[in-house]
Parts: C-alpha cells; structure tokens; sequence
C-alpha cells in the first residue's frame, strides 16, 4: 500500500511541473541525475530504475526493487536580435523562467529473471515566453507544452547477459498557446491532450567489459482538444472550441559502454530522433471550420553522447558531453521554438549513503550555436539572430530494497 | 548525511560561477546611423496621405501615425536631431463635414451590416496654432501638384470652386510663406519628402470618372512637376529630397470591395448593367462583375448595392436630379434593367480604368525623370502598393493585404492608410533612404502600431453600408480644382 500510495503522490508532483524545449525540437532527455551528468549516454548500461525511460531492458540486470526520484532545474537564457525587416539588431530577452520536471520511477523483482517498474516523466515539454509587446507578438508571446508520460514496464533477462524490456506509455499533455491576434486582439489557446505510445530495449552484455544497448521510444499521436479566446471578443474571430493533433516523434537508442577497469567505465551513445513526423502545426476551431497551419518540415535528427563514471569506493564522479543536431531548417525557426545546433557539457557526483541509499546531482551546461536567420518562411518573416544557453540542475534519491 | 554539505557548496559556487559567467552578446549587425550626415531639420510635402487624413477626417490620433511623424521618430533613433515634428493637429474626432457640420470621420456605426460612417460628432478644433514657424508636415488633404507653388490666398481656396478649408489649417498665415512651397523653404530642411501628384487622377477615379471628367493632362501634369521639383532644388541646393511616385488607384479597396460582393450575390445568370463613361443616358454594358478586369464598383455604391433589383429612383432622388435624365425609367429593376442602369458616378468602367492607369503611368514617367534630373530619390509606391494588391505583404507575423478593412493596410474610406498601413508607408520612405544615401534608419516596428479593430470577414456576402453622404467631404477635396 505505501508503494502505491508513494506512486501516487510521484504523479501529483509531476501534475504541476513545467518543462523547456532543451533538446532538438521539443525533446527532453533529463531524466535521471547519473544519466544527466554523463551526456545522456546511458542506454548501454541503464543501470539504475531510470533505465524505464532509457532502456528497459536495462532492468532485467537489476536485482533488487527500487525507487528512483528526483528534479532537474532548468535555467535557459534565450535572446533575439533582430527584426533583420526592420534594420535593426536590438535584443530581445526570452521573458526568465525556471523548470522543474521530475523524474519517478519505481521497479519490483516479480521473479527471479522478471522485473516490473513504472515510471513518470517529462518526455517533452516547451515554455517559451517573450515579452507580451514585443515585435514578434504576432507570431508568439507564450507557449507551454507539458506532457506527463506514464510507464509501466517489463523487463526479462533471457540469458545471464541478454536482457529484453518493454513499456507501454500512456501520455497525457497540456498546451497553452498566447500571441497577439487580428484587429489588436490577443488569443490563448489552452488545450488538453492525450495518446498512447510504447517502447522496447534490448540490453546485451558482450563481454564481461563491453555492454551493448538498444531502445526503441514510438511516435505518440496526442488529439489535442480545447478553447480558444479572444481579447476583446471580436463576431469574425473563431471563440469557441480548438482541435489539433501533434505528433510527438520517435526516438531510438544505440549505446556501447565498455568497461576498462572496475572503477572506469565509458559509454558512447547514438541517439535518433524522427522528427520528421512534425511536419505542420494546425489548429481547427469548431465554430467555423477555420484553421490555421504553420508549416514546420522538419528532419529527423540524431545526437551524440559520451559520458563515463569513475568510482572511489562511495563516491562516483561523472561526466559527459553531447552534440545535438537541430532538426529545424533556416526558414522554419520562429520564436515559438527558437531551435539551434548544440552542445552540452556535463558532471555530476553520485554517493552511496549507505547499502540502500544513494545521492545523484548533476550539472549540466548548454550551448546553443548562434542561430542567425536571412530567409524565414513568409508567413514568419521574422529575421534575426538567436543566442541561447541553459543551466541544469539535477537531483535524484535512489533507494535500494 | 553530513557528506552533503560539501557537495551542496561546491555545487552553488559552480552554479554561480557558470551562471554569472555566461551571457549573450549582440551579433553583428545594423547600427542605427546617417553616415556622417546631419539632419536637423525634415519637412514633409504632399497631400492627404503626407498628412495623416484617415477614415474620411483628419484628426490627431491619427496624424499621431502620419508617415512623415513615424519617419522623424525613427530619424531620431539613428541620430538625426529633427526635434519635435509639428503638425497641424486637429483634435479628436477631427475634422468637419461641410455639408453637415458635424465629424466627417468614418466609425463602426452597427455590426449589422455592417454600417460604417460618421457618427454625428461635434468635431474638434485645431490645436497646434501658436506655433511661431511653418509646420513640418506641409501635407494638405486635396492638394495638386498645382497647389505647391501657388500663392493665391488660402482663404480663397477655402470658398468654390475648391471649397477646402485645410489649406487655411496647414499654411495658416501668408507671412509664413504664400505657398507649401515657401513655407517648406522657410524651414531650411535638410530633408524633404515629396509626395504629390495623386489627386491629379485620383478624383477623376473615385468619381467614377465624372468629377472631374478628367485627370490633370500629361503635358500640364509635365509642366508643373518639372517646375515643382526644379524651383525646390534651386532653393535647398544641398538637401536631400525625396519623391514618391503615385500608386495606381486600381489597387485600392476603394474600387475592390463593392463589385465582388455585388458579383457573389447576384442570381446566376443576370449581369449588372451600368451606365459607360461619359453617357447618362441608356448606354450599358452587360459585363459579369467577376470576369476578368470587370467594371470597378466604388465604396461610394455600397449604399446603393442592396437597392439592385429593386425599381428604385434613389440614386437621382439623393443627388437633387430635377428631373430624370432622358431614357431613364425607374419603374424598372435597378442595376439589371437596361434603362435604370447602376449611375455611371458609382463605377469605375474599362475606359474610365484605361484612363486612370495611363495617367498614373504616364506621370510616374515623368516623376522619375525629374527626379533623376534634380537628384532626388524616387520611392516606388507604386510598385508596392501593385505588390501588395498581388501578393499581400508579411512582416514579423503579420499579413497585410489590399482588401478593405480586414487587409489592415487601408482605414474605413478604403484609400488613405490606417496607422499600420502608414506604417508599411514610412518604411518604404526609410528604406528607399538607406539605401540611396547609405544611412542605416531602423524601420518602423509595424506590429507595435495599433491595428482596425474592426474586421469584416473575407468571402462574406455582406459588404459595408457607408451611408449617402458620407464621402462627399471627400469628394470636395479631390473633386474642384
């Protein structure tokens, strides 16, 4: 009963976090404070219960149960410089905001070769605010996307070093949309949505040194559904109700961990992103049929990971690096995603407190390259240079049966 | 437990160390400047586009967003020193009507209709007028590029055939200067805009083409820019000058908003037959309104387009007709019988149009030359304004396009610009000036000026009602000469 009710209460703090469009797109990939501080490089060895988000496979080599639950603070700095339409360079300050999503994960030895866990998480999430009055409030003054994915998962290791894992999510997301509309009014979209995913890892252990993993995450397709609202309420404008529909991409994992001694071990991830399931934006409002289509055309992308862990006796020191790869092409960065080429730099500590108790916290900085924009799509015309960089925190309890 | 502490430390003094270390930093890019050059004085010419007239009245919060008033703000910004840019402010609701007295400004009267037009306002008063020195936007509503150098009294333009009092608001006091053009002289600009021309052959297509029953002729047209232009550049040798030429007044929804809609509701297989130029007695013309280069219908007929089919008389009985005109039978259905055809003052026909736009091309050919010849920078509004018509035109998120009202560019009488579209103006002025003179003018942030707050649906079969009346103002101005 406590368990359940700790689950329950993991979901409730999850209800109320916000979340940052961090990775490519709208992706985020913090999900674990060990993972986190190594460059996300973590499917090849999933060796903790966040192995739900990274690889489930990665469960069926854990022994034991646990509890795996943690936040990660987010701190982006986002500037515009521009309208280039409007000669001119001035800066722009994405409003300052701070997120905080949180991880949960719960795992269970239901036999000796079976594990079942499940897990909540933030696996995408947008909060992008500018300035209510600034020259790009036609295109955006505030967007917030949150999607809470819940995941039970199972976990089975066939032979002592070849695991299998699979997860089913059931996602759950809310939209909130604000620019400046028509005829000086000002619309909000607020909208709810749901949709179902699933996913699947393989977990092998070549050698006694040398770990191989895979993970499959599938597109979800969340039906969004809500309000639209005008202010001032103006007869021509569509008030009423608003549908769209959202593709949240496919994402997949290949990672080689190799162990070169006891204490060091290094991993070096691929990971795949289909974004080119996000091909449009459309917003269709009940009250006339009307809609409203933003082209997005983006690509599938990928990142690369490198991270590693070195262990003296309690204490476990992490680090790590990635290179994100934007999916978005020149002409469609608008300021409701302001997307760029980046890396990320991390380092994290982890402590065993004692046999069941340990601490993860994790630092992880992020550089946007430059975006600098000559040839935005016409319905943007919206010109300019972006200049990002992120700050995150990341905190995890883990509790060992 | 005690272990954490330490990490905690550590980890705030890296927080703060990466924290504070980072920031973003401007990229390269534009730096506002006039490269080297110094404007301390800027004077704006022209007519009632240069002086911030919208909605059918001039009034203050609009002159507020007149062109010439958003190009001196952002002079400012690049360094120029114009100071305060006076105008002949004319409190709200602005102006009045002659015949009634009251406001002539259009306004959202009923959303059913919808009806737009003049409220019955109290109108307000000049506020402006102590001011000891010529005004910097000479811009007045219904001036011809006659009107620049003339130094008759502007008292005497105020009374017929001209009857327009603005002259007297603008120019007030001969001893500021007899003409627009001794006063702009007076102020020793550095800078001047030069926007006159369009009521030529504006008036002459409003009209329908019967008053006046011409556009000012090519060779009279010739004669006084060559000298308009010459005269201003003997006088202000070292200033810089810039013209605008004349947009064709077929891109403006004054003449694209009626006929559509008249189009989408006739019944199928019934034509509009209207009067052709020049002939008010029974010849017509079965043209379907939505063919190709149909018949322009002026904003003028809205009050008329839902009489179409009706025996009606009203036209003639609005306009104090003594008596119908020969052949004219108004027993008969209005606009789709060959003897109560739609007037001819309300439309706008193929040779009315032919007329128009050779007068438009042929004085744009002489505004470049002179142009050329004075050293003056042409801005081609023109070639925008055929864009806009064609494409529409975007910036930072919004769509801008010709059509009435809902296009944003244009205020309620559908031909002068509201605030964005004056907006959309200036920065075709500030443009055309970097690039010929090499400053770098930041340009007007069009999003940050207020927008109609009043939409009309596009594709609707409702079209606006601007009741009788409420143009004549206008046509006063472009009308006499």
């Amino acid at each position: 009963m406590t368990r359940v009710r700790q689950l329950g209460e993991t979901l409730l703090l999850t209800l109320i976090v916000a979340s940052v469009a961090l990775a490519g797109g709208f992706q985020l990939n913090e999900h674990g404070a060990s993972a986190m501080s190594q460059g996300g490089a973590f499917a090849a060895r999933a060796s903790d219960a966040s192995a739900i988000y990274f690889n489930p496979a990665g469960l069926g080599f854990q022994t034991t149960g646990s509890i795996y639950l943690g936040a990660t603070g987010i701190a982006p700095t986002i500037s515009f410089y521009g309208p280039a339409q409007n000669n001119t360079n001035a800066e722009t300050k994405m409003n300052s905001q701070f997120f905080t999503p949180i991880n949960a994960y719960i795992t269970y030895p239901v036999m000796d070769r079976l594990q079942v866990g499940v897990g909540a998480y933030n696996a995408y999430g947008l909060g992008t605010e500018w300035p209510d009055d600034w020259s790009g409030k036609n295109l955006v003054t505030k967007v917030d996307l949150k999607t809470y994915w819940f995941t039970p998962t199972l976990a089975y290791r066939l032979m002592d070093n070849l695991s299998i894992g699979v997860g089913v999510s059931y996602v759950s997301g809310t939209l909130l949309l604000k620019k400046a509309a028509p005829f000086d009014s000002r619309v909000t979209l607020d909208m709810t949505a749901h949709g179902w995913g699933f996913d699947g890892g393989i977990d092998y252990k070549a050698t006694p040194r040398l770990t191989v993993g895979l993970t499959y995450r599938s597109k979800v397709k969340v039906d969004a559904s809500g309000s639209a609202g005008f202010v001032p309420d103006i007869p021509v404008l569509p008030t009423g109700g608003v549908n769209a529909t959202i593709t949240l991409p496919a994402t997949g994992y290949a990672g080689v961990a190799y162990k070169f001694c006891d204490a060091l071990t290094l991993e070096a991830d691929y990971q795949y992103i289909g974004w080119s399931s996000y091909d449009n934006l459309t917003f269709t409002f009940t009250k006339d049929g009307s809609s409203t289509s933003a082209p997005k055309n983006y690509s599938d992308t990928y990142i690369l990971r490198v991270g590693g862990e070195y262990s003296i006796g309690w204490l476990k020191l992490r680090g790590g690096a990635y290179y994100d790869h934007t999916p978005v092409s020149d002409p469609y960065v608008d300021p409701l995603l302001p997307d760029a080429n980046r890396y990320g730099l991390s380092a994290g500590i982890g402590l065993n407190l004692t046999d069941h108790l340990k601490i993860d916290a994790g630092y992880l900085f992020i550089h946007f390259f430059d975006r600098s924009l000559t040839n935005t799509i016409p319905a943007t015309s919206f010109d300019g240079t972006y200049k990002s960089y992120a700050n995150l925190f990341s905190l995890d309890l883990g509790y060992s049966l | 437990m005690k272990l954490t502490k330490p990490v905690i430390v550590a980890l705030s003094l890296a927080i703060t160390l990466l924290y504070g270390g980072c920031k973003n930093t401007a990229p390269n890019g534009p730096v506002a400047g006039l490269g080297g050059a110094t404007v301390a004085k800027y004077v704006a010419v022209g007519n009632s586009l240069t002086a911030g007239y919208q909605s059918n009245g001039l009034f203050a919060s609009a002159q507020a967003y007149s062109f010439p008033n958003l190009i001196a703000g952002q002079l400012t910004q690049a360094g120029g020193n114009v100071g305060t840019f006076q105008q002949p402010l004319y409190s709200d609701p602005g102006t009045p009507d002659a015949a009634t007295g009251k406001a002539s400004r259009y306004e959202l009267i009923s959303w059913v209709g919808p009806v737009i037009g003049p409220r019955g306002l109290t109108p307000g008063s000049p506020v402006n007028t102590a001011l000891p020195r010529p005004y910097d936007n000479l811009g007045v509503p219904g001036a011809v590029i006659f009107d620049f150098l003339d130094s008759a009294s502007f008292a005497s333009k105020a009374i017929a055939p001209r009857s327009n009092p603005l002259f007297l608001l603008v120019l007030r006091d001969p001893a500021l200067g007899k003409s627009i053009f001794q006063q702009a002289v007076a102020l020793r600009p550095d800078l001047v805009t030069f926007w006159l021309g369009n009521n030529d052959v504006l008036g002459y297509a409003t009209s329908g083409g019967v008053s006046p029953s011409a556009p000012t002729s090519t060779p009279i047209f010739t004669a006084l820019y060559t000298q308009a232009i010459g005269t201003l550049r003997a006088a202000l040798p070292n200033a810089k000058i810039v013209v605008a030429n004349i947009p064709d007044v077929r891109s403006i929804p004054f003449f694209n908003t009626v006929g559509p809609k008249i189009a989408a509701s006739l019944p199928a297989g019934y034509y509009l037959r209207y009067q052709m130029h020049g002939n008010t007695s029974l010849a017509f013309d079965s043209t379907r309104l939505s063919e190709p280069n149909p018949p322009l219908i002026t904003l003028t007929g809205s009050p008329y387009a839902s009489l179409i089919g009706h025996p009606t008389g009203k036209w003639y009985r609005d306009h104090s007709y003594p008596a119908l005109p020969p052949g004219i039978d108004t027993t008969k259905p209005f606009g789709l019988h060959p003897q109560n055809p739609w007037p001819d003052a309300l439309v706008l026909d193929a040779t009315e149009q032919t007329t128009a736009g050779t007068s438009v091309q042929a004085f744009n050919t002489v505004i470049a030359g002179v142009a050329a010849t004075n050293k003056a920078v042409v801005v081609d509004i023109n070639g925008f304004f055929n864009a806009v018509k064609a494409n529409g035109y975007r910036t930072s998120g919004m769509v801008f396009t010709a059509d009435y009202i809902s296009g944003g560019l244009f205020s309620f009488d559908g031909v002068h610009p509201s605030d964005q579209g004056s907006g959309v103006v200036a920065n075709q002025f500030i443009s055309a000036m970097n690039s010929s003179f090499g400053w770098s003018i930041p340009l007007v942030d069009v999003s940050a000026l207020p927008a109609l707050t009043v939409p009309l649906s596009k594709g609707s079969k409702v079209y606006p009602v601007i009741p009788e009346g409420a143009f004549s103002q206008l046509e006063t101005l472009w009308g006499a000469r």
